[in-house]
């Protein structure tokens, strides 16, 4: 793994421009997908929170899926959901302690955050850089290590 | 890495693939109905037949179930050839005898140009194909719950003693996976019904959404790992107590940057 998706939620100025290119990105014969991020309220006034999967090293989807369907690219450092192994048991989407394995109805799928591969879409349409996908030695040590810690 | 033809194309493949992955790689579209990537290739539907040469076979051809035939260097295959096409169109013929009944059988074969059968119709033929994939399937998941019982023409897929199967646990993967859409289920408010047994759906503590089974959550909780509470809210509301506590420590930064 070579980079990671940091998020920075004073960046964030609600404009949602990470869910919609989220979901074109991942659009089945131009079907819109549903967003695997979301942009949330943070509580505070003008504060928003962009929430989306945290790749986590002991990852509860991963533990939760009882076919294999979900697995890490090594590469990326995602982890992937196969559609072709899914059975759609839900239980991915249960068992997230961050609510980011969901369900797409438009598209009758589970699905969640796949680092778009490498080049994750949500972080380069961002235009404050609320949303960065960094080299890992850029990255603060606070932000690399992630636990499912509910 | 072999390589092989298909279709007149060359293409590479790993060792060890099925046939029909790279088929399917290849974007090329036959019938597979008893395959699914969760699960091992189990060749019972035998739609997906292809046929196999190699230049040293002196013409001499087979016919395979691709879903279960290795790929091999110098194979020459064709997945649509006329003999390929008239054992498909004989199967669906007798899948359409079988399950005159099944709108998925009907599709399938009407398809392939099968729309009236020339074997003699089992009038009230259901629409298990006896494919397997749900027992598989269950069985993958760990539960065991269903099995094939019976033989010949009273062959079916069960639970055990064809009563409410105690390792069920509600996940509803057979039915998602079954391709017929024989398994029939039933939702009701908090309830679910499959197999004859009854389950209650977990609803989130805070907003109350209905998630998955209890006796599911109960049984990944142990199996698996995961704390049980995991379980008890529903992605909605994870997404919301995650961002007001990044919010919390996003506002407490801001704080430290103005004094
Ligand atoms: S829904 Fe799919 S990915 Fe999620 S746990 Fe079930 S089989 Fe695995
Ligand atoms: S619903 Fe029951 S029978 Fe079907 S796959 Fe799940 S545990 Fe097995
Ligand atoms: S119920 Fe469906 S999945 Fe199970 S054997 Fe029959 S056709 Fe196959
Ligand atoms: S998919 Fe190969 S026999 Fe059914």
């Amino acid at each position: 793994m070579k980079s990671r998706l940091v998020v920075t939620p004073n960046r964030c100025i609600g404009c949602r421009t990470c869910e919609l290119a989220c979901s074109f990105n991942h659009a089945i014969d131009g079907k819109p997908g549903r967003s695997r991020i979301f942009v949330m309220g943070g509580g505070f006034k003008d504060l928003w929170v962009p929430v989306t999967c945290l790749q986590c090293d002991d990852a509860a989807c991963v533990k939760s899926c009882l076919v294999g369907a979900l697995r890490r690219n090594e590469e990326t450092g995602a982890i992937e959901l196969n559609q072709d192994k899914c059975v759609k048991c839900m239980a991915c989407t249960a068992a997230c302690p961050f609510g980011c394995s969901i369900y797409d109805s438009g598209q009758d799928q589970v699905v969640k955050c796949d680092l778009c591969g490498g080049d994750p879409a949500c972080a380069r349409f961002c235009p404050t850089k609320a949303l960065e996908y960094k080299p890992i030695a850029q990255v603060k040590p606070a932000q690399v290590k992630v636990k499912a810690v509910g | 890495m072999v390589h092989l033809t298909i279709n007149g194309q060359v293409v590479q493949a790993n060792d060890g693939e099925m046939l029909l992955d790279v088929i399917k790689r290849m974007g090329i579209d036959i019938p597979a109905i008893c395959q699914h990537d969760a699960v091992e290739p189990f060749g019972s539907c035998r739609l997906c037949t292809v046929e196999i040469t190699k230049a040293d076979w002196d013409g001499w051809k087979n016919y395979v179930t691709s879903c279960l035939y290795p790929v091999a260097d110098g194979l020459i295959v064709n997945t649509h050839s006329e003999t390929v096409n008239e054992i498909r169109k004989t199967l669906l013929d007798l899948y359409l005898a079988r399950h005159p009944n099944s709108l998925f059988v009907r599709k399938l074969a009407a398809e392939h140009g099968v729309t009236k059968t020339s074997y003699e119709e089992i009038p009230d033929g259901d629409d298990c194909i006896l494919c397997g994939l749900c027992t598989r399937i269950c069985e993958r998941m760990g539960f065991s719950a269903i099995s094939t019982v019976g033989r010949g023409h009273s062959k079916e897929v069960a639970p055990p003693l064809k009563e409410a199967p105690p390792d069920c646990v509600g996940c509803l993967a057979c039915a998602q996976c079954c391709p017929t859409g024989h398994i029939k289920f039933s939702e009701e408010g908090a309830s679910r019904s499959i197999w004859g047994k009854q389950f209650e759906k977990i609803a989130c503590s805070k907003c109350g959404k209905l998630t998955i089974t209890k006796e599911f959550a109960d049984s990944l909780s142990e199996t698996r790992n995961i704390p049980r509470e995991y379980f008890d809210v529903c992605d909605d509301c994870r997404r919301k107590e995650i961002a007001l506590t990044m919010g919390r420590l996003a506002q407490w930064s801001r704080e430290e940057e103005t004094v």
